[in-house]
């Protein structure tokens, strides 16, 4: 179906080639997974698949490509669209009309299908794809999620042979990537589809995945195979994964019903020890920021209701939530940028809506969900100038954090050309030039590859350390069981949850890591904490 | 950076088109008086009818050769832009804030692209203002002509290359309106017959004419929109060359598209 022979890219003559002897061919039916840490080509090779590489980048490409029969030297993208649909990682960049109908349409007219069996397709790609609700909606008012469901829903609809997905699941909640996901197991193995996707967070897909594409980067040759063969070595794994290298499981298990019948005997012998979990609760101090009753309406939708909470100094505090459940609404409001209709907040003494900005950086900082909106500037430089200015700190201060959180970026990139993980360094860069006490983050892990993340985990916890108070939205549970000490979990504008991570957790189906499923129901969230627990025999 | 190439073929339609833009602008200053043209009436009709079909044939010839997908979103971006700022002059004497855009798009995407902006971005404002008559060929060729030669001009960078710009956009502004005039100056009635077009008169007294003609009826409004023209220039000079070169630029439209054995 999609066949590479000796591949090789490189944006110009004299520049180092992104791709280099790739010699692979996916089967018709097959759900193969591209790996691989960010920067290593992902991206090129998907593109590479209907034809944007190089026909829409420019480039050499040498080698062949070839899908579906149709080679990509003589076909160009368009000649490509009714065997292979492509969503990009960015969905709302694909969108072109204004309303979801008309998106989900779009792509059949332009392919010449009759009306007829456009209307038959749309109304089964809404249903599909659970889009009913949202089918009149605007796409500029819908959410990350449901943007992205739109985007696969728009491809889908002209019923390709293969689809090439670049990070799908990104901005969706634990249960909309598994719905999503699904779908697409169940198109290949219903209907015969090929697909192809790169994906970060592994955890959500290499169960489903026949196949894997590893792309190790450096220069080192692509590798491709079974699943299972493929991530014995790899060197981006899941937390399944490493727990069953670090445990010598063999065969390797790739989910966690596979992980959980390897394990019975380990947890039955951990079961007896008297405290297998560790806790990594901070001791009770000084509380830094609250809400009481706080209710925040967007004209007659109410976001938030009654809601209460109280942060404390060195607390890591993960709010979690379905798509739309009000995390946002309330980073919002701890920050100043919303008022409450009704109750109160508070961060440091002060109410946030009434302070001015320059005494709002220095209680409390938010890196939006899109970190581009903080940045302005035409260079690099020219943003952590402007940061070190507005902040009052000393020259410089800007410059040096993000250089350790995302080492190696040039000073005159435009920030607009930095990939997603250097954006969001550089927006938290901006933040903490100020040294707010409290420290808020929406949706920080998106596009982050697991190094990134370890990063991101390491400066979290010193800030946690040095006494400031964390809040992330997110809905990375593997993050959340990594950093957080507490976890909050937001329904409906209402506070349903609100505890330790590991009672949290734990108990919940929809937002507990893999290794607490793995060894439910004692208290392990990581897989430092399992290998820990493993070989301490006490 | 070129957005679209001019292969050999658009040139020579594209210097066709204008070598009878130029006849049919100018033929009432030069043509001998018992040529048969001189009779206001059917034969001059023909040129307004001849000018839209070179158009199109230059405007096909220039997509059959360069155009590509990601030259025409841009085309369509930044036609629409200027589309949608020509009705905000409307009604004030000249002031005309479309032509800055079509001096940025030139300068930075090239001469083939900035011809084809002048046309479709005059075309498409003409169906939201100005409405289509016999005078739209004349304009189509004009705001045509003011994006193809914004791509002429030479290197330069920072503020001298806004000064230039600046300045080339007031003086095709001008050019702009008086060509205009040109166009349908022997067709004017209600003028006096000192400034009024007579047939059969030598280029240099019908040149005098026109002058006159222009200064009495026009300097109003073409004062005004070469200093609008060449004041907005100068002010968004910076941002939006910074911003369309860096959409060129993450375009790739220079970068070659190859493929190898492997």
């Amino acid at each position: 179906m999609i066949r590479f022979e000796r591949v090789g890219f490189r944006y110009a003559e004299e520049a180092a080639p992104v791709l280099a002897g790739v010699d692979l061919e996916i089967d018709e039916g097959e759900l193969c997974l591209v790996v691989g840490s960010t920067g290593s080509g992902k991206s090129t090779l998907l593109r590479a698949v209907n034809g944007l590489v190089p026909h829409f980048t420019g480039g050499i490409l040498s080698g062949r490509v070839t899908v579906a029969g149709r080679d990509t030297r003589d076909h160009p993208p368009r000649e490509l669209a009714d065997v292979i649909g492509y969503v990009g990682q960015d969905p709302r960049a694909g969108f072109v009309t204004d309303l979801v109908e008309e998106e989900l349409a779009y792509g059949m007219e332009s392919l010449g299908l009759a009306a007829g069996v456009m209307r038959r397709r749309v109304e089964e790609t809404l249903d599909l794809l659970g889009l009913e609700g949202v089918r009149d909606r605007p796409l500029a008012t819908l959410s990350g999620g449901q943007a992205q469901r739109v985007a696969i829903g728009s491809v889908l609809a002209a019923h390709p042979r293969a689809l090439v997905l670049d990070e799908p699941t990104s901005a969706l909640d634990p249960v909309g990537a598994e719905d999503v996901l699904a779908i697409l197991q169940r198109l290949v193995h219903d209907l015969g589809l090929t697909v192809l996707l790169a994906e970060h967070r592994l955890e959500r897909v290499v169960h489903l995945a026949d196949s894997v594409v590893l792309l190790p980067g450096g220069g080192r040759p692509v590798v491709y195979g079974p699943a299972g063969t493929i991530m014995a070595t790899s060197p981006v794994a899941p937390p399944v994964v490493r727990l069953g290298r670090a445990a010598g499981w063999s065969p390797l298990p790739l989910s966690v019903r596979d992980a959980r019948r390897a394990a019975a005997p380990l947890r039955a012998r951990l079961a007896e020890t008297p405290d297998a979990g560790t806790t990594r609760g901070a001791a009770a101090s000084s509380p830094m920021a609250a809400v009481r009753g706080l209710e925040v309406r967007y004209g007659p939708v109410t976001a938030l209701r009654g809601v209460d909470l109280t942060v404390s100094r060195g607390e890591v505090v993960a709010l979690m939530g379905r798509n739309g459940a009000g995390k946002s609404s309330l980073l919002s409001t701890l920050v100043g940028l919303v008022r409450p209709a009704a109750g109160r907040a508070e961060v440091l003494g002060a109410v946030p809506h009434e302070l001015r900005a320059r005494a709002m950086v220095r209680h409390a900082g938010l890196v939006p969900q899109d970190p581009g909106d903080l940045l302005y500037a035409e260079t690099v430089a020219a943003e952590c100038r402007a940061a070190d200015r507005d902040m009052a700190a000393p020259e410089g201060t800007c410059r040096a954090l993000f250089g350790r959180l995302a080492p190696g970026v040039a000073d005159a990139v435009h920030p607009r050309d930095l990939s997603e993980g250097q954006r969001l360094s550089l927006a938290l860069a901006v933040i903490l030039t100020g040294r707010p006490p409290l420290v808020l983050l929406d949706e920080p892990t998106r596009g982050l590859d697991y190094a990134a993340k370890a990063r991101l985990v390491e400066i979290l916890g010193e800030l946690a350390g040095d006494g400031h108070a964390v809040v992330l939205a997110t809905h990375d549970v593997e993050l959340a069981a990594e950093v957080a000490t507490r976890a909050v979990v937001v329904a409906e504008g209402e506070v349903v949850a609100d505890g330790p991570v590991e009672e949290v957790l734990v108990s919940s189906p929809a937002f507990a890591p893999q290794v607490s499923k793995i060894f439910a129901p004692l208290p392990l969230l990581t897989v430092a904490q399992a290998t820990a627990a493993l070989r301490d025999p006490s | 950076m070129t957005a679209v190439r001019l292969r050999p073929r658009s040139a020579i339609a594209v210097a066709l088109v204008s070598l009878a833009g130029l006849v049919a602008f100018g033929w009432p200053l030069v043509v001998a008086p018992q040529a048969g043209l001189t009779q206001s009436g059917p034969a001059s009709w023909l040129f307004v009818l001849m000018l839209p079909l070179l158009l199109l044939v230059a405007l096909a010839e220039i997509s059959e050769g360069g155009v590509d997908a990601k030259a025409i979103a841009l085309l369509g971006v930044l036609g629409a832009i200027g589309a949608a700022l020509r009705p905000l002059g409307t009604g004030v004497a000249g002031f005309e804030p479309m032509f800055f855009v079509l001096v940025h798009g030139g300068r930075v995407l090239g001469r083939g692209f900035g011809y084809l902006l002048g046309s479709v971005t005059m075309f498409a404002s003409a169906l939201l203002t100005a409405g289509v008559g016999p005078w739209l060929p004349f304009q189509l060729l004009g705001a045509a002509w003011v994006g193809f030669f914004a791509g002429c001009l030479p290197r330069a960078g920072g503020r001298a290359e806004i000064a230039m710009l600046s300045g080339y956009g007031a003086v095709a502004a001008f050019i702009y309106g008086s060509l205009q005039d040109l166009a349908l100056w022997p067709f004017a009635t209600g003028v006096s017959t000192s400034i009024a077009y007579e047939p059969g008169a030598s280029v240099t007294a019908n040149l005098g004419r026109f002058v006159a003609f222009d200064l009495a009826t026009s300097l109003g409004f073409n004062v005004p929109r070469a200093v609008t023209t060449a004041v907005l220039v100068a002010i968004t000079g910076r941002p939006v060359l910074l911003a369309l070169r860096r959409a060129a630029r993450r375009a790739a439209f220079e970068a070659p598209v190859d493929f190898r054995r492997p």
